[in-house]
């Protein structure tokens, strides 16, 4: 089984968390990554990990299962000549993960929701129209 | 052995219509390799904007990012490769659009391909072989004379063709239905050579082309063995004496149909389509059967007759002969079937193929159905224009062939 | 622990967030992790042959293009087995499993059509949102039966 490990953190950068994580590894084969790492073993073993990889720093690092082991030959770019489609995906939710960050943090602080502004978009008063009609004529 | 073609691949759907290995094995096939540009997501972000066709599916979105990066010239490639869904609208409008931005805007082959969980590596396989001839083989295309003494085969899927060439010249021809695949193109072979007044030790070069090619072509020891698409378009601009300049090839055959958008004698883009058999030559065979007309016959009887008189539009050869079938029952003179045939075929590739390709005149038709006039007629009046027909035109594979190989006569 | 079936199904933000909370997330990977292991099948990269888009004829008709049934077939045996799901509607680049919006409306519609509990909702652009979008999962996921803290 494998699965990603993302980190966007101002604490810890891919380089850190690797680090960190061979020293609790156990038999689990960690790979570093642009982003985070990926790490592959036994199932119970890699949650484990994943379980103590969440401690290190928990409102900024992400986990993701993942289909294929790393360096698959019929995923690995260095085959296909370019990024998986999937990567793209994780790009677009990689700018998100700062929102998400700032989700966990107010629930781990107990901080009240704010309620969403009820937003109203009413179209033009017909009077209004009118006016604006006749100005421009 | 030479550096593989690297096909840019754009696509939706192949991996999950279970067809992937069967695009990576048609490009292995031919010497290729396949692979997907790499982009980052802001180019797919920007491209959507950029090419303003504004679709809902990512992967779709994706073909778009990648093929302007191709146009750009940001990733390399020697040709390009499209594939998305059958039966998907969608998609359709990406491939369409761009099969036609890529040509236009760059110099990169492109061939397009709509597949089904069915498809299958042969039925890419010429595709393929066209693609990768077209970018690595400009050089050969760029012959536009016979020397020495040559000889192309057209192993088709109706007949067999034979011809011999000498000092660009046609000095003999063979032409045997097909029926076992060597031995209808040894007759074919031995024909060609005696009207030509040589002998197999006279030729300094052989090609060969059509479904049967690497069969015969290793039964023949050919110089060259070559798909249809390049041999056709080459050998048709050749026999109309139009080498240069836009042109396109319409080939309507026994098993499928090409419709190809040449430039200066090499294929740009094209569509082989063979799916229904209502729109190919194998109609006009059986309807010229059940009218108890010979082929040849088929084309003047259709001259004579209004093809409108009778409701004939199917692409489905079963369809096809029971409206003719009912045709004749209900009293339609055979002039008149025999033209609804001819037009309903004519309909078929106008619809389905020629669609997909765009028309520059002259408009060159070619192979055995060419020489049924009623066809011609009724293709010239879909697109409007007057089709040329030009001599030998169905010896188009094996003149084509004859043309190419002389590029291996000894001391050339 | 409930099998929560979360869309976009390649969603990093999904599989964490429903993992975190301690429930399992149903995701694409589950369906291509299934079919590479598949000993004895050669068909690159997913493993996925010419017979997926046959067995997804039981989700989509015959007319539907084989790249929707592909997809339907690592898809509709997960949309059975989920017990809740939850949606972001406004997944517009997602890519590879989810790059078909034709499969991507139907995965959707089976969503909805089974029943189950769900939750839709749209990606947080700004901190607020941010802290709503964590709250409104947490909160949904700790009301689904067997949810809750561990």
């Amino acid at each position: 089984m494998t699965k990603y490990v993302f980190v966007e953190s101002p604490f810890m950068t891919p380089g850190e968390l690797a680090l960190r994580a061979y020293e609790v590894s156990e038999g689990v084969l960690i790979k570093e990554t642009c982003f985070g790492l990926q790490v592959t073993g036994a199932p119970e073993a890699v949650d484990h990990l994943i379980t103590e990889i969440r401690t290190f720093d928990p409102n900024h690092i992400f986990i993701k299962d993942r289909g294929f082991p790393p360096g698959d030959p019929r995923r690995c770019r260095a085959n296909l000549g370019g990024a998986r489609p999937g990567y793209l995906g994780h790009e677009r939710e990689f700018r998100l993960l700062r929102y998400i960050t700032r989700g966990l943090e107010a629930l781990e602080r107990g901080e009240a929701v704010p309620e969403a502004a009820r937003e109203k978009i009413r179209g033009l008063d017909i009077q209004r129209l009118q006016e604006l009609i006749d100005e421009e004529s | 052995m030479s550096q593989k073609v690297r096909i840019a691949q754009l696509s939706c759907g192949p991996e999950y219509s279970g067809v992937q290995k069967e695009i990576y094995d048609a490009a292995e096939a031919v010497g290729a390799e396949i692979f997907f540009p790499d982009i980052a997501l802001a180019d797919v972000e920007r491209a959507v904007e950029g090419f303003g066709l504004d679709v809902r599916s990512a992967d779709l979105k994706l073909m778009i990012a990648r093929g302007m990066a191709l146009v750009d010239g940001k990733v390399d490639a020697d040709g390009v490769f499209i594939g998305t869904c059958f039966r998907c609208a969608e998609a359709a409008i990406v491939r369409n659009e761009l099969r036609r931005y890529i040509p236009g805007h760059s110099k990169l082959p492109v061939v397009s391909y709509s597949f089904t969980e069915r498809t299958t590596s042969g039925t890419l396989l010429t595709r393929m072989e066209a693609l990768t001839t077209i970018a690595r083989r400009r050089a050969l295309l760029a012959r536009e004379e016979q020397t020495g003494i040559t000889m192309g085969v057209d192993s088709g899927s109706s007949t067999t063709k034979a011809v011999v060439m000498k000092d660009n010249e046609i000095a003999g021809t063979g032409w045997h239905p097909t029926t076992e695949v060597l031995k209808s193109a040894d007759s074919a072979v031995s024909d060609a050579l005696e009207m030509a007044g040589v002998t197999r030790e006279d030729l300094q070069a052989i090609g060969t082309t059509g479904y049967g090619r690497f069969l015969v072509g290793k039964h023949l020891e050919a110089d060259l063995i070559q798909e249809e698409l390049t041999v056709n378009s080459k050998g048709a601009v050749y026999l109309a004496d139009h080498q240069h300049g836009t042109s396109t090839v319409i080939d309507i055959g026994g098993m499928d149909n090409k419709a190809i958008s040449v430039i200066d004698g090499i294929p740009g883009t094209f569509t082989m389509g063979g799916i229904c058999a209502g729109a190919s030559g194998r109609f006009l065979e059986m309807t010229a059967k059940r009218l108890g007309v010979d082929i040849t016959e088929l084309g003047p009887l259709a001259m004579k007759g209004l093809g409108r008189n009778v409701p004939m539009n199917s692409y489905c050869i079963v369809f096809g002969t029971q409206s003719l079938v009912n045709a004749l029952a209900a009293g339609s003179s055979r002039e008149d079937v025999a033209a609804a045939a001819c037009h309903s075929v004519a309909e078929q590739v106008f619809e389905q193929q020629l669609q997909e390709i765009d028309i520059k005149e002259p408009v060159i038709m070619v192979g055995g159905t060419s020489l049924i006039e009623g066809l011609v007629y009724a293709m010239g009046q879909l697109l409007q224009t007057e089709v040329v027909v030009p001599p030998h035109s169905q010896y188009i594979g094996a003149v084509g062939s004859a043309l190419l190989a002389s590029g291996f006569v000894k001391g050339e | 622990m409930a099998k929560v079936f979360i869309y976009p199904a390649t969603s990093l933000i999904l599989s964490d967030l429903v993992a975190r909370f301690n429930h399992k997330p149903l995701g694409a990977a589950l369906g291509i992790r299934e079919r590479i292991q598949t000993a004895g099948i050669d068909s690159p990269p997913l493993q996925i042959t010419p017979e997926e888009p046959k067995r997804g004829l039981k989700y989509a008709a015959v007319e539907v293009p084989s790249g929707v049934r592909g997809r339907m077939a690592i898809y509709g045996p997960l949309i059975e087995e989920a017990e809740a799901a939850v949606i972001v509607t406004d997944a517009d680049l997602a890519f590879g499993c989810m790059g078909c919006a034709r499969t991507d409306e139907l995965i959707l519609f089976s969503l909805r059509q089974s029943g189950i509990p769900i939750l839709e909702l749209k990606y947080p652009t700004s901190d607020e949102e941010g802290i709503r979008f964590v709250a409104a999962i947490k909160k949904f996921l700790t009301g689904l039966p067997d949810g809750g803290e561990a």
